[in-house]
């Protein structure tokens, strides 16, 4: 300060001049003011307070000396981190005397943290304050639905980003309904803008997932996103969102509350929006491996029927085996039956033949009855007169010995052809005899010499069959 | 719209169970049958989803009571990365 610290002649209060004390502290406070410009001063805070009025109030100290400071509200309110004691600051503003104490007072106008930015430092304080409070807690980030139908997007209606994120939204799910909140992204208001924006969709109610972001800039451009009231804004969405702000790097509070953090926007709206194409290629996909399933299984079971179609084949293999057997027997029966029959029928021809024996005696006895009538007659001409009577009398009854002779055996005959009948085997059967054939060669068994323990026997009834085998033999 | 959404979903993953099980051999044959046709109304319903919604693109805006509209969306020129520009958007 030295030259600066030299006051003009004319204003040196002269020795012998009495001042007033007003006029002193005026003196000095108009000296102060025409001669120094602003500083840059650097140093500890200490005993920083706020007043009522809005006002900072702080002092700013180094080892040996210390100054009074005060920034005005309007000042204040622009400053992005929160002052604390023992925190080093570069302030910018001018030293004035407060004419009411007489005291110097530096009155800064804007305030830096040495080491970091303002804004990296305000952004690092709100950040440990939401974290203290619970905004980024990982159990309260909400899934994303998996198909959102309408999506919400919070971003400015004119800038590149809201191209790329419908551009890529559209192309990856071209049926779609979304609903652009337009807000402000940088500049005075934004914060309150994005806030406003994510509440009105919330009220509107139907979207599925919000993406609230913007394009890259610098930190001071994305700053909006680093505010509190956007941060608690995300925090309240009932609505999932996914914050979308700036370049992969760009980190914003925003970001930290957001349910998913997306690097870009056109990122948010692939993470938002699944892909169409994988959608349907991952539904065919599983249509074949269910087609490929079922079809496993539908084979599976049929190898299995075919396991047991193949042990089916022994007991069919028996029924058939069992069919042919029968049919065996059964020809082997008729076999027996028509043989019976023929037996039957010779001897019905041998008894028809013996039967014929007293027709051919009687007329044998007629021939020889005529013939003794001839000699009769030869004889009965000489002495006809005397044996006449007698003759006649012979010769009618020998005619009813031959009728009796032919009626008895007509009679005869008669009963020994329903005897006949009685003995067919049809007849025997319904009288519940059986005929029993071997299983072996359907030979009908009228010995039991012929069969032998064990042997399978077939034995027809009237109806149905029968299969027995031989336990044991008499003779 | 959340309903339909959450269904499909759902659905995906019903369909994925179904195949799992049938996969697994653990259902009968009529089971089997039964969940095959199942997952086939599952893939037809989704295939169906997928195409369920019309494409709609709206801006939503406060009226000057301050009530929630809707309108349909113009593209508009794109001024610079930053959007700037949209201090003049209502």
């Amino acid at each position: 300060m030295g030259e600066q610290a030299q006051l003009p002649l004319q204003k040196r209060p002269s020795r012998r001049a009495t001042l007033t004390v007003t006029q002193l502290v005026r003196t000095v406070r108009e000296t102060l003011e025409l001669t120094l410009d602003e500083f840059w001063v650097t140093g500890e805070v200490s005993n920083a307070r706020g007043a009522p009025s809005g006002h900072l109030y702080f002092t700013l100290k180094d080892e040996r000396s210390a100054v009074n400071c005060v920034m005005f509200s309007s000042a204040y309110r622009r400053l992005r981190f929160k002052l604390a004691d023992g925190m080093e600051v570069i302030v910018r503003g001018r030293v004035n005397v407060y004419e009411a104490r007489g005291a110097m007072q530096f009155y800064a106008e804007e305030m830096e943290p040495r080491g970091l930015g303002a804004l990296q430092l305000a952004f690092e304080q709100l950040k440990q304050r939401l974290e203290a409070d619970g905004l980024f807690d990982p159990s309260r980030k909400r899934p994303l639905p998996f198909l959102p139908r309408t999506i919400g997007i919070v971003t400015a209606l004119r800038a590149a980003a809201i191209r790329d994120i419908l551009t890529v939204i559209l192309a990856r799910f071209p049926k779609l309904h979304l609903i652009i909140r337009p807000a402000r992204v940088q500049g005075p208001g934004a914060a309150a803008d994005i806030a406003e924006a994510i509440e009105d969709l919330n009220r509107d109610r139907r979207a599925e997932v919000i993406i609230v972001g913007r394009g890259g800039g610098s930190l001071e451009d994305l700053w909006a996103f680093n505010e509190e009231i956007v941060a608690r804004a995300i925090y309240r969405s009932a609505i999932p969102i996914v914050s979308a702000v700036g370049h992969e790097i760009d980190y914003t509070i925003a970001d930290f509350v957001a349910d998913v953090r997306a690097p870009t926007p056109t990122a948010a709206a692939q993470i938002v929006v699944p892909s169409m194409r994988e959608l349907s290629r991952r539904l065919e996909e599983t249509e074949a491996t269910l087609e490929g399933a079922i079809a496993g299984v539908i084979g599976g079971y049929r190898k299995e029927v075919g396991h047991v179609g193949a042990r089916l084949r022994y007991p069919l293999g028996l029924i058939r085996d069992a069919r042919q057997r029968a049919d065996e027997a059964g020809a082997a029966l008729t076999a027996a039956l028509l043989a019976g029959a023929a037996a039957s029928r010779r001897r019905v021809r041998e008894l028809g033949l013996r039967l014929r024996g007293p027709v051919a005696a009687i007329r044998e006895g007629r021939l020889s009855l005529s013939r003794i009538a001839i000699h009769l007659r030869q004889a009965a001409t000489v002495p006809a007169r005397r044996f006449g009577p007698d003759l006649e009398r012979a010769s009618a009854r020998l005619e009813a010995a031959g009728r009796r002779a032919v009626e008895i055996r007509r009679a005869r005959f008669a009963a020994l052809a329903t005897r006949l009948d009685s003995i067919s085997p049809l007849k025997v059967l319904e009288r519940g005899y059986a005929v029993v054939t071997t299983v072996r060669d359907g030979r009908a068994i009228v010995d039991a010499a012929t069969v032998a323990p064990g042997d399978e026997l077939q034995i027809r009834l009237k109806r149905g069959r029968l299969r027995a085998t031989v336990n044991s033999r008499e003779p | 719209m959340e309903k339909s959404s959450k269904k499909f979903e759902e659905e995906l993953q019903d369909l994925e169970a179904i195949v799992t099980r049938i996969d697994s051999g653990e259902l009968s044959l009529e089971e089997s049958i039964g969940a095959f046709e199942r997952g086939v109304a599952l893939v037809r319903s989704l295939n169906q989803k997928l195409d369920e919604v019309e494409k709609k693109v709206e801006v939503l805006m406060r009226d000057a009571q301050g009530e929630l509209k809707t309108v349909p969306y113009e593209p508009a020129p794109a001024t610079d990365e930053s959007g700037a520009e949209d201090d003049e958007l209502p």
